[in-house]
């Protein structure tokens, strides 16, 4: 081994460690993913599948169910689902139901006494709003004319998108009404605000409710008119049922009524003709409710396709407990969570085939404790039974579908509208209102007459109708019931039986992170 | 471009340095420096005549030129050794050849310590770095390399873990980060392996796990900022530098065999009650549950624990020539867990090569080091099943499916931990090889500057498969079965060059030692992983895939970067002055466009005192050196594409129902495209001293680290992001610390005297978070510390003031029996703090009107406002101490650790300690705590929870001895480990993980080890 070193291997070894040096480039494009480089190269499957996520945010918590990949921060993924949310942010503090849970929150959304900070339902809902109104606008950036024709999408895709783009607007909406419902004065940011913008100003509630308005007016004609293959999906109608939701609560939210509007808007979904009344009332809440001619809006479960820990596996399996049998219910097992307040059980009359759900076996009337399951009744209302008695695909994850918009809510918004002075007529309202009697009673038994017809029944009977679907607390505050000791239920404001609430609890807080996150910010008055 | 510019201008440098030649007839002296005792080679001893002077090379040999003609002295000189002086006589264009025999003085301070790009004598370092030998690693049951320096640096934290070869983390002065990790770089023979061992494989228990402890020669930790700062971008959290077994000074072939035996039991399980007061509890508190209690007595923990037995065979051979050396290893290790179904096992091989060619000139090493560790896990649910199960319930029912009792009633109800073991199955096969080739060549016309070329790979592949059969208690409910198969894979990929040049300055006093280098460093990573739930059968467990009713098929590919230069500047003032300068410039795929380059610039400095003409006088005092250093380093482990917002694309269960089609999603993901690493700027001041030729010597060292740009999760302004939170760079948190180590060789020992060294190691680290958002008196802080049992519950907080993860808990209200009061009235159980202002006492007043600050009252109800921080779960003094001692042919060791001031929250008593357990479907079983607090509903958030984890604890005892038998050296020992804890915790360990929460972590044990090794 006595070779000799030349100068060249030397010199050889120093252009080696030059050579070498010049690789200064640490850019490494993300493998395994989208990014918007390639959003555009297969227009077909990102569009739709963007489309997609926009209603998924309604159902599913992440991009893996039930769980896993989580869209938002939060404590637990499985807990804030967005109509898991607003089922118990809208039905929890009312005379509807109760939780006997002990996580973190709960008890507070049961009494009316969320604090102002770190009420993580509160966080959960503000960023869930958040969440759908960011991604529609990122969505709508993405697909610019001047996006589309870059990407080299086809004239006929291009059509298709257009109508997207309605949808996704339909969607912002609906988010934008429920943070005005639920926050009162909220930021406004749209398509126009840019990712990573700064701190955006907050709007008032009237500006934002203009904007849901000028939206829905907007947009409602690049809808198809019927929902025919557009199951789960925003069709003409859904709009106008969301502007009468909107036209309905106008008062609470800007200070001035819009009855008519609200009514000519409920009309206009009624005289659709693309919804009629499902013949059997429960129907709508069963593992088939998909055939329901009535849902104008359904946020889908399936339980191949589509898992939460939220939506209807919520509902079905925390109003199972006691004496129940989970496969009454074509669940796997209860989870012993919500039952009903005595007001809500007390409404109704004999005969009314609605309260056949009310479950009373071995449970108390009153909610003496709200921990303990065996006080207050359950109700077996929503189910993952088929309407042949047959159980959903899937025993934890249901296959009902969450009825958000359905057409006996147009009918009650109608009548509302109408004793309120918005025009229409006193026939056509008692017809759309002993229609949902006749259902409910199996025949005219229970119809009213005109005399009957009052706001007070109104508001009973959508708490008779529409019970646990998500309306309550947005119905007691639009009557003025919701704060202030005018009707007191059981636990309200944290007693039984109930006293006074502060009128701020007419709106949650702005939550706390997002006071610090966005310093242009005023929280809600009395928080 | 511009970087390679810098590149040739510092090589020109460097080059420029090298002696013009003189006008004057020069001569050359060439020669060879040893020990004059061992009469091995010296390297790195200054060798100077006049103004020119040379360093020697690792053979011990130099060469000075340009030596002016005439006669001279010929002085070496090295720290820790008396110099030597030769008189010279050079004659012009001759070479003389002179050598020369150094004689020891204080030979710890000639010690090569392994550095960052290189090594240095322990007596030149400057900043705060200890390296442990060998010969001072921990004995006994080691199956992960992080086990063999626990207890023996202070400052260093090494996660105790009682589960065999469990993965365990290190703590360097304290956590830096908070959502990055606080993990250490690990570098293995020059390659480094990332933050935490080469994370993201989840196969096996600790990815480290592949290296065999029994091939390390030495582990270098380099604490302090100044020293790890040639690190950069990932240096923040320190670095551990593992140099596996290379040349030894002895020559000729040698062949070693150890192995070992061990036995472990179980110490301390969960305080649980028994069959009889379980029976008790159920008929006071839940009487309607009677009638499910059967007449059993079985003790859940008993059948699940087991006397556990291990063994480990090493082989190796060694072959050292003057120029040539090779080592090939071969291990075996197998390690049952005090749980039955937790195993480990490994084989591995090593082998390492060294050859010296062109007249010595190139030195060329490889190594190859590769394992396969098989691990059996414990199924999931099985502690904890174990815990809550009614031990008036048998084990067995010939009429069930499984044929193993369990509660029959609805809602959910404890497991029956034994059906879980029996019947459930997780394991993981890791394969993982890393080498390196390394070339260092010095060159001919300049004998100080040396090229050093390294290529590195580290590839690993690891197999997960979970199966869970449908018929389990646990899965007829919900899941009804699942296999999980995971498969990654990763490739990484290093090239690193650089040039060292080192001699003494010939123009002015002082040797110089310049490094100049780049690095290229890639990972290929690939983990894609299946998951099928609701098995159609489960006759297949995990050999197959069995039809199930739902799949998760999931592909993540990971590629990162991570491009440096760097540069080192050491400089040497006859050992009196010391100075050091690095920078390294790093360049990394994680990092965001406007950020892609960090800089990471150190400055230190030593004065050693003991070298003063002043302190010469002092005849004891061997060594005193005064160092101070700053640094800014920096932490990049955390995700990958963090700067680019991406599409997810959902799984199969995540799509929505368009009409009768139902459609995948995509979604873009929550992005700050500009982040960046965390900082951490520390300054350092230590203090080396020793006594009597380093017969008595320690440190004393003081730091401040302060982390910036700390990466948070925080809210984000609503709609301006994809997601509520946002990764971004914010936030700040400080450490601060001293740290004392003294070893001393109490007895030196020799032939038939007893011999005793002690080494004692304290340490002091005080954290604190200080900042989280950038708002003004806004309440800046996160929740975090999620409790077992209830959903959304946490018991930590960060705020700032205080020391991360600290506890966030109420005060509980003793009662006169001393024990703390159970009400079901709030106020009565917890201190209601004053949080309200109270505007009675200062009528018209504002709050902070004069007189009227801190007027505050309760509230009257407990909320969130009457949390309250308390303690952490951070050792505030961390104490070890070691004693060998050797007598004739017996040696004996043993290691003690104190840990002061640590908190634990014991969360297998807070859910289990409460009555209404036993009123679920079917009773739980509860915790012992339970008869103290006689609570009926759950306090999670009490800090009768939060326990003083202080302890004392043997790590090790072992006893030895040594003899000749057959003409061969024999080595035999006997070791104990955790031969003792003393602590008031009640819960099983003391030192449950890093977070301070303790839910049915893994069982203590204590280690009989029996072994033996022999040399051919």
């Amino acid at each position: 081994m006595n070779i000799r070193p030349s100068k060249a291997f030397a010199v050889a070894a120093v252009l080696l460690f030059l050579a070498a040096a010049g690789c200064t480039d640490p850019t490494v494009a993300p493998k395994s993913t989208i990014t918007e480089a390639n959003l555009g190269t297969d227009p077909n499957f990102s569009y739709r599948a963007f489309l997609a996520k926009l209603y998924a945010g309604l159902a599913v918590t992440g991009q893996q169910g039930p769980h896993g990949n989580a869209d938002i921060t939060a404590n637990d993924e499985g807990f804030y689902n967005y109509i898991r949310l607003l089922w118990c942010m809208n039905e929890l503090p009312t005379d509807e139901a109760v939780i006997g849970w002990g996580d973190r929150g709960l008890a507070e959304l049961n009494r009316g006494t969320w604090s102002a900070s770190n009420n993580p339902w509160v966080e959960a809902l503000y960023a869930r709003i958040f969440y759908q109104v960011t991604l529609v606008n990122e969505f709508l950036r993405q697909t610019t004319l001047e996006r589309l024709n870059a990407a080299g999408v086809s004239t006929a895709l291009k059509t298709t998108i257009q109508q997207y783009r309605a949808e996704a607007r339909f969607l912002r909406a609906l988010s934008y009404w429920h943070g005005i419902d639920f926050f009162g004065n909220i930021p406004l940011v749209t398509e126009d605000d840019p990712v990573n913008s700064p701190p955006p100003a907050q709007a008032t509630r009237t500006e934002i409710y203009n904007y849901i308005v000028a939206e829905l007016t907007a947009l409602r004609d690049s809808l198809p008119a019927t929902g025919a293959g557009m199951y789960g999906r925003a069709a003409r109608p859904a709009a106008d049922m969301l502007l009468a939701k909107v036209y309905l609560n106008a008062g609470v939210y800007t200070g001035t009524a819009h009855w008519t509007d609200a009514l000519n808007a409920a009309q206009a979904v009624i005289t659709s003709g693309a919804y009629s009344l499902e013949p059997v009332w429960l129907h709508n809440f069963l593992a088939d409710n998909n055939t329901s001619p009535e849902i104008i809006l359904p946020v889908t479960s399936d339980g191949q396709h589509t898992q939460t820990w939220g939506g209807t596996t919520f509902i079905i399996h925390a109003a199972c407990g006691g004496s129940q049998q989970p496969s009454w219910y074509g669940i796997d097992y209860c989870w012993w969570g919500i039952r009903l307040k005595p007001e809500a059980v007390n409404r109704y009359a004999a005969g009314d085939g609605r309260a056949s759900v009310i479950y009373s076996a071995g449970q108390n009337l009153a909610v003496t404790s709200t921990t303990n399951w065996n006080d207050g009744y359950a109700l077996a209302k929503f189910s993952n039974l088929t309407s042949a008695g047959v159980a959903g695909s899937h025993g934890t994850h249901p296959d009902t579908d969450f009825p958000m918009f359905r057409l006996a809510d147009a009918y009650l918004i109608y009548a509302e509208a109408f004793l309120r002075g918005g025009g229409g007529s006193q026939t056509q309202a008692l017809t759309y209102v002993n229609a949902l009697r006749a259902r409910a009673y199996g025949g005219t038994s229970g119809d009213i007459t005109g005399a009957q017809l009052t706001l007070a029944f109104v508001l009973d009977e959508r708490g008779r109708e529409l019970l646990w679907e998500g309306h309550r607390r947005t119905d007691l505050i639009r009557y003025g019931l919701f704060s202030g000791g005018t009707y007191l239920w059981s636990w309200k404001h944290g007693t039984n039986p109930g006293t006074a609430l502060g009128v701020e609890r007419d709106l949650y807080p702005l939550p706390a992170a997002e006071l610090v996150a966005n310093p242009n910010l005023t929280q809600n008055p009395g928080y | 471009m511009r970087r390679l510019r810098y590149i040739i201008g510092a090589l020109l440098a460097v080059l420029w340095m090298a002696p013009l030649s003189a006008q004057e007839p020069t001569g050359t002296i060439r020669g060879r420096v040893i020990d004059n005792e061992t009469q091995q080679p010296l390297a790195r001893v200054t060798v100077a005549v006049g103004s020119r002077g040379a360093l020697t090379q690792a053979d011990g040999r130099f060469v000075i030129t340009g030596v002016p003609v005439g006669t001279g002295t010929l002085r070496a000189r090295m720290l820790g050794y008396a110099p030597a002086t030769r008189p010279v006589t050079v004659v012009g264009g001759q070479t003389d050849v002179v050598d020369l025999a150094l004689t020891a003085q204080a030979i710890q301070l000639a010690d090569i310590v392994v550095t960052g790009y290189g090594e240095q004598r322990a007596g030149d370092i400057i900043g705060a770095v200890s390296q442990i030998n060998t010969e001072e690693f921990n004995p006994g049951r080691i199956v992960s390399p992080a086990q063999l320096i626990e207890s023996k640096i202070a400052g260093v934290q090494v996660e105790d873990r009682n589960e065999p070869g469990a993965g365990r983390s290190i703590r360097i002065r304290g956590a830096t980060s908070i959502n990055a990790s606080s993990e250490p770089l690990y570098v293995i023979d020059g390659v480094p392996v990332g933050t935490g061992a080469g994370g993201g494989l989840s196969a096996g228990r600790d990815p480290l796990n592949f290296l065999n402890p029994d091939d390390i020669e030495s582990i270098t930790v380099l604490k302090d900022a100044s020293a790890a700062s040639i690190y950069g971008a990932n240096a923040a959290n320190g670095v551990v530098l593992i140099q596996t077994k290379s040349r030894g000074g002895r020559l000729g072939q040698q062949i070693t065999y150890s192995t070992n035996f061990s036995t472990s039991t179980v110490t301390r399980l969960p305080s649980m009650l028994s069959a009889a007061q379980y029976r008790t509890a159920v008929q006071e508190h839940a009487a309607s549950s009677v009638g499910q209690l059967l007449n059993s007595n079985t003790d859940w923990f008993n059948l699940i624990t087991r006397s556990a037995y291990g063994m480990e065979h090493n082989l190796s051979l060694s072959s050292a020539t003057e120029r040539q050396f090779y080592r090939m290893s071969l291990g075996y290790l197998n390690q049952d867990g005090i749980i039955r179904g937790s195993t480990t096992e490994r084989i591995s091989l090593g082998l390492a090569y060294q050859q010296r060619l062109f007249d010595d000139r190139l030195d060329v090493r490889a190594n190859v080091k590769g394992s396969r560790a098989g691990d059996q896990f414990t199924p999931g649910g099985v502690l904890g099943s174990a815990a809550t199960m009614g031990p008036t319930q048998p084990v067995y029912d010939p009429t069930t499916v499984t044929g193993y009792y369990d509660w029959t009633a609805a809602p959910p109800s404890a497991d029956n931990p034994v059906a879980i073991m029996n019947l459930a199955s997780d394991r993981g096969v890791t394969w993982r090889s890393l080498g390196n080739l390394q070339a260092n060549y010095r060159f001919p016309f300049l004998e100080a500057l040396r090229a050093n070329v390294n290529i590195g790979y580290d590839v690993a592949r690891a197999d997960r498969k979970t199966f869970i059969p449908s018929i389990l208690h646990s899965q007829l409910r919900e899941t009804h079965g699942s296999l999980y198969l995971a498969n990654q894979s990763q490739v990484n990929t290093l090239f690193e060059s650089f040039l060292n040049y080192a001699a003494p300055l010939n123009l002015a006093p002082g040797n110089v030692d310049v490094t100049a280098g780049y690095s290229y460093a890639q990972s290929h990573a690939e983990y894609p992983w299946f998951r099928t739930t609701g098995l159609g059968t489960n006759l297949l467990g995990d050999n197959g895939v069995s039809t199930g009713a739902t799949v998760q098929n999931i592909e993540n590919i990971v590629e990162t970067k991570l491009i440096s230069f760097f540069g080192r500047l050491n400089y040497n003032l006859g050992d009196r002055f010391l100075a050091a300068f690095s920078v390294r410039r790093d360049g990394s795929s994680r990092f965001g466009k406007d950020n892609a380059w960090g800089t990471f610039p150190s400055v230190a400095v030593a004065w050693r005192l003991s070298q003063e003409p002043f302190m010469r006088g002092i005849e004891m005092l061997s060594d005193l050196k005064l160092r101070a250093s700053w640094a800014r380093t920096g932490n990049q482990a955390f995700g990958d594409y963090l700067q680019y917002s991406t599409y997810t694309v959902g799984d199969a269960l995540t799509q929505v129902q368009f009409g009768n089609e139902f459609v995948t999603t995509i979604r873009p993901s929550a992005v700050d495209p500009n982040i960046r690493w965390e900082t951490t700027g520390s300054t350092n001041v230590g203090l080396d001293f020793g006594f009597r030729g380093q017969r008595i010597s320690g440190a004393i060292d003081w730091y401040d680290k302060k982390t910036t740009d700390m990466i948070f999760t925080v809210p984000v302004a609503a709609g301006t992001n994809f997601s509520n939170y946002v990764t971004t760079n914010i936030g700040s948190m400080r450490n601060r610390g001293i740290e004392f180590s003294l070893g001393a060789r109490v007895l030196e020992g020799g032939r038939g005297a007893l011999g005793w060294t002690v080494d004692f190691t304290a340490s002091h680290n005080a954290n604190e978070l200080l900042s989280i958002y950038a708002c003004g008196d806004c309440a800046q802080e996160i929740r975090t510390g999620g409790v077992s049992g209830a959903v959304g519950t946490t018991i930590q907080v960060l705020r700032p003031g205080e020391p991360i993860n600290s506890f966030f808990v109420y005060e509980h209200k003793t009662g006169a029996d001393g024990k703390p009061v159970y009400s079901t009235t709030m106020t009565d159980m917890y201190v209601d703090r004053p949080t309200v202002f109270d505007s009675v006492v200062c009528r018209g007043s504002g709050a902070g009107a004069a007189g009227c600050v801190g007027l505050y009252r309760p509230d009257g109800t407990i909320n969130d406002s009457d949390l309250r921080p308390f303690h952490s779960p951070w050792p505030t003094w961390t104490l070890g101490h070691t004693s060998r001692l050797t007598y004739s042919d017996f040696d004996l060791s043993f290691t003690l650790r104190a840990q002061l001031g640590a908190y634990v929250y014991n969360n297998v008593a807070s859910s289990n300690g409460f009555y209404n357990q036993l009123t679920r479907g079917s009773p739980y079983n509860l915790h012992t705590s339970v008869l103290e607090t006689d609570f009926v509903t759950e306090q999670y958030t009490s800090d009768y929870y939060v326990e003083d984890a202080s302890f004392l604890r043997m790590d090790n005892v072992t006893l030895g001895y040594s003899f000749q038998y057959a003409g061969r050296p024999w080595h035999v020992f006997a070791a104990v480990q955790n031969a003792f804890t003393i602590t008031g915790y009640s819960g099983v360990d003391p030192t449950a993980g890093l977070n301070g929460l303790d839910n049915n972590i893994y069982p203590r044990s204590r280690t009989f080890t029996g072994g033996l090794s022999v040399r051919f």
